[in-house]
């Protein structure tokens, strides 16, 4: 019993950062159509920058984080500028590929800085026992993944709720044409869209070099896990982003824990939300809570 | 119209004239001489630029493949190296019974009922979650190879060298064989697809990747449709990736790989979704940049411009990659094939300005 509750506590802070990164992709895609292959890359960044801040300029861990969380969304918004822009109106398969190529862009230059190849730890700023309760071990800095996580959610869901810009944000997911002719600049929106996930993504990564070592292809690979978590919780949704993390990343640590001993090489966790994905694409191609797609010829 | 070789324009004024493959007889002599020149190339060449240029024919003969998927279907499919990688292990496996010429296509086939498979979901989701459905099934394939002991766990599996019509292949003459072998396939596969494109079903998948409700409407079965030409596409895929490994005498996972099917996207869109020609100029675009890029990378490594801890080499490709997928779509999303087309219509209306 406690090695199920043991793996649902880990799912339970993977599925967050899932949760993160999935939120900011689910952001783009609800503004603009736009698919986001180079979330993971975003990740990345974002934990790196956290990472030569903190360790080879000295500076403190929060305060890089907030540098780190402000260039991001720089990053993001000078994307959306830039290369996505000349593509609106283009068919889907180019606007796809943009971000692949973005995504290896990215890559790239990721390799032009000392980054590229190894394993990277943040200096450890959490006290280094965690807490005992009824078997369960639960260390600090899976608290505070959680915890950033519900901040996230609490901020974007007053943004959305409250402000002019969300519910302009709102408004534009919700028909672009019919906001346009009421003044909502459907151009800051995008923008805004891209430098809201690139802000995610930071923060996603500085729970990966929180929680464990960060190195280039484990966040990279975080970018591939958003797609179960987004197909299960509906392409277009906020709370399905959030659910759908949490649910595939425990789903995983489950099939992790469960499975691999059955299946010689292991693995199963890795492979196993593609299946859930294949299997709700079946089923629920839409999500738990995403709309469906009404087409007239 | 009194002389056919003189042609400067479209003149044809009857629907039967307008699906002839070829529109006038210079276009056609163009290509004799073409495939005349193919076929003395390897007289120039040495063999490690032999192995380049069987490379380029190889991936032409998969984008040929994603071409009819994603250009004529419309169907985005971010797992076609894994349809390469069915063909290619299929191969693998029978080539100690079986003879070439015959394990070849029947990789292609089991990689067409793989891609047969893989298109069932088409019946109910399309665009977006479609290509999300390809990308998983490329990782559960990656996945599943790496844990079948059959298949060596992903490791690499020798293929034996051949023996054709009494004469064995060897170490001098292999990259010429494979050479003609994949020049006869690719020349035999995309003339059988352009033919199929003048029938109802190749101009049923156009019409499906333009309006499918609409061509429904019109009395087309759209989901058959779609999954017909997943497996066609996959079959060209399986075809080329028995080809591939054959030519690199092994098989080995990381060469059907997401990264792979991405350089594949990557080279239809260069080349132009949607044209045959652009199958061919985007694999020799990208395979020629690639190893430019990996010469520069060792040019600048040998001029002492990188960094302590900085892999150079491994920063080009990826970066020159991205670039160029970027540039061509937000400059000529047509690809090289609408280049192609301005210089040849340059030439077909001269003296004429258009």
């Amino acid at each position: 019993m406690s090695y199920f509750v043991q793996l649902l506590v880990s799912g339970l802070v993977v599925g967050s950062i899932y949760a993160l990164a999935a939120l900011g992709f689910v952001l783009i895609y609800k503004a603009s159509r736009v698919i986001n292959f180079a979330q993971g890359e975003f990740i990345a960044v974002g934990a790196f920058v956290v990472y030569a801040l903190s360790v080879y300029l000295g500076m403190n861990i929060w305060l890089a984080l907030v540098i780190s969380l402000l260039l991001t969304a720089v990053l993001g918004f000078f994307v959306e500028r830039v290369f996505l822009r000349p593509l609106v109106g283009q068919p889907i398969i180019s606007v796809i590929m943009v971000t692949i190529g973005l995504a290896s862009l990215l890559e790239g230059a990721i390799h032009l800085t000392p980054f590229g190849g190894g394993n990277f730890s943040f200096p450890s700023f959490l006290p280094q026992k965690g807490i005992e309760f009824a078997g369960i071990s639960v260390s600090y800095p899976q608290v505070l993944a959680v915890f950033f996580t519900l901040i996230f959610l609490a901020v974007f869901a007053w943004f959305f709720q409250r402000s002019t810009l969300g519910i302009a944000m709102r408004a534009v997911a919700d028909d672009q044409m019919a906001a346009m002719s009421l003044g909502v600049s459907v151009e800051k929106v995008f923008a805004l869209a891209w430098a809201a996930a690139g802000i995610t993504a930071a923060a996603a990564g500085f729970i990966v070099g929180t929680v464990s070592g960060i190195n280039l292809g484990g966040l990279v690979s975080i970018g591939l896990r958003v797609f179960p978590v987004v197909i299960l919780g509906g392409l277009d949704s906020i709370p399905g982003a959030v659910i759908g993390g949490i649910a595939i990343g425990i789903l995983e640590n489950l099939a992790t824990g469960y499975l691999d001993p059955l299946v010689p090489g292991g693995g199963t966790g890795g492979v196993f939300p593609f299946v859930v994905l294949l299997l709700v694409l079946w089923f629920k191609p839409y999500g738990l809570f995403g709309t469906e797609e009404i087409e007239r010829v | 119209m009194r002389n056919p070789w003189m042609q400067t324009g479209n003149y044809r004024t009857s629907y039967r004239q307008d699906t002839t493959i070829f529109a006038t007889y210079s276009e056609q002599l163009s290509l004799i001489v073409l495939l005349l020149s193919l076929l003395f190339l390897p007289m120039f060449l040495s063999r490690p630029q032999m192995f380049v240029v069987d490379l380029i024919l190889v991936y032409a003969l998969a984008v040929v493949g994603l071409n009819i998927t994603t250009g004529y279907a419309g169907l985005i499919s971010i797992g076609h190296a894994a349809f390469v990688g069915v063909g290619a292990y299929t191969a693998a496996l029978l080539a100690p019974a079986l003879p070439f010429w015959l394990t070849v296509p029947l990789g292609g086939l089991a990689a067409a009922i793989a891609g047969g498979i893989v298109g069932i979901p088409s019946l109910r989701i399309k665009h977006l979650y479609l290509a999300i459905a390809t990308l998983a099934f490329q990782l559960i394939f990656e996945w599943g190879v790496g844990h079948s002991t059959l298949l060596q766990q992903g490791g690499a599996i020798a293929m034996p060298r051949v023996v054709f019509a009494g004469y064995k292949v060897g170490y001098k003459n292999h990259y010429y064989f494979w050479y003609y072998v994949t020049l006869v396939v690719l020349i035999v596969l995309a003339f059988a697809f352009r033919n199929l494109l003048r029938t109802k079903y190749g101009r049923a998948l156009v019409a499906v990747r333009d309006n499918d409700r609409a061509a429904d409407a019109m009395g087309m079965h759209p989901g058959l449709t779609k999954i017909f030409a997943f497996a066609l596409g996959a079959f060209y895929a399986g075809v080329a990736g028995g080809l591939y490994a054959y030519l690199s005498r092994a098989v080995v996972i990381e060469d059907y790989m997401l990264n792979v099917s991405i350089e594949l996207l990557a080279m239809s869109i260069v080349g132009g979704l949607g044209s045959m020609v652009g199958s061919f100029l985007g694999p020799a675009f990208l395979v020629l940049l690639d190893l430019n890029m990996e010469d520069f990378a060792n040019w600048l490594k040998a001029l002492g411009m990188s960094l302590p801890g900085v892999d150079i080499a491994s920063a080009m490709r990826p970066l020159t990659f991205g670039l160029v997928i970027v540039l061509f779509l937000v400059f000529e999303p047509r690809g090289l094939a609408n280049w192609w087309r301005l210089v040849r219509n340059y030439f077909k209306n001269w003296p004429f300005k258009y």
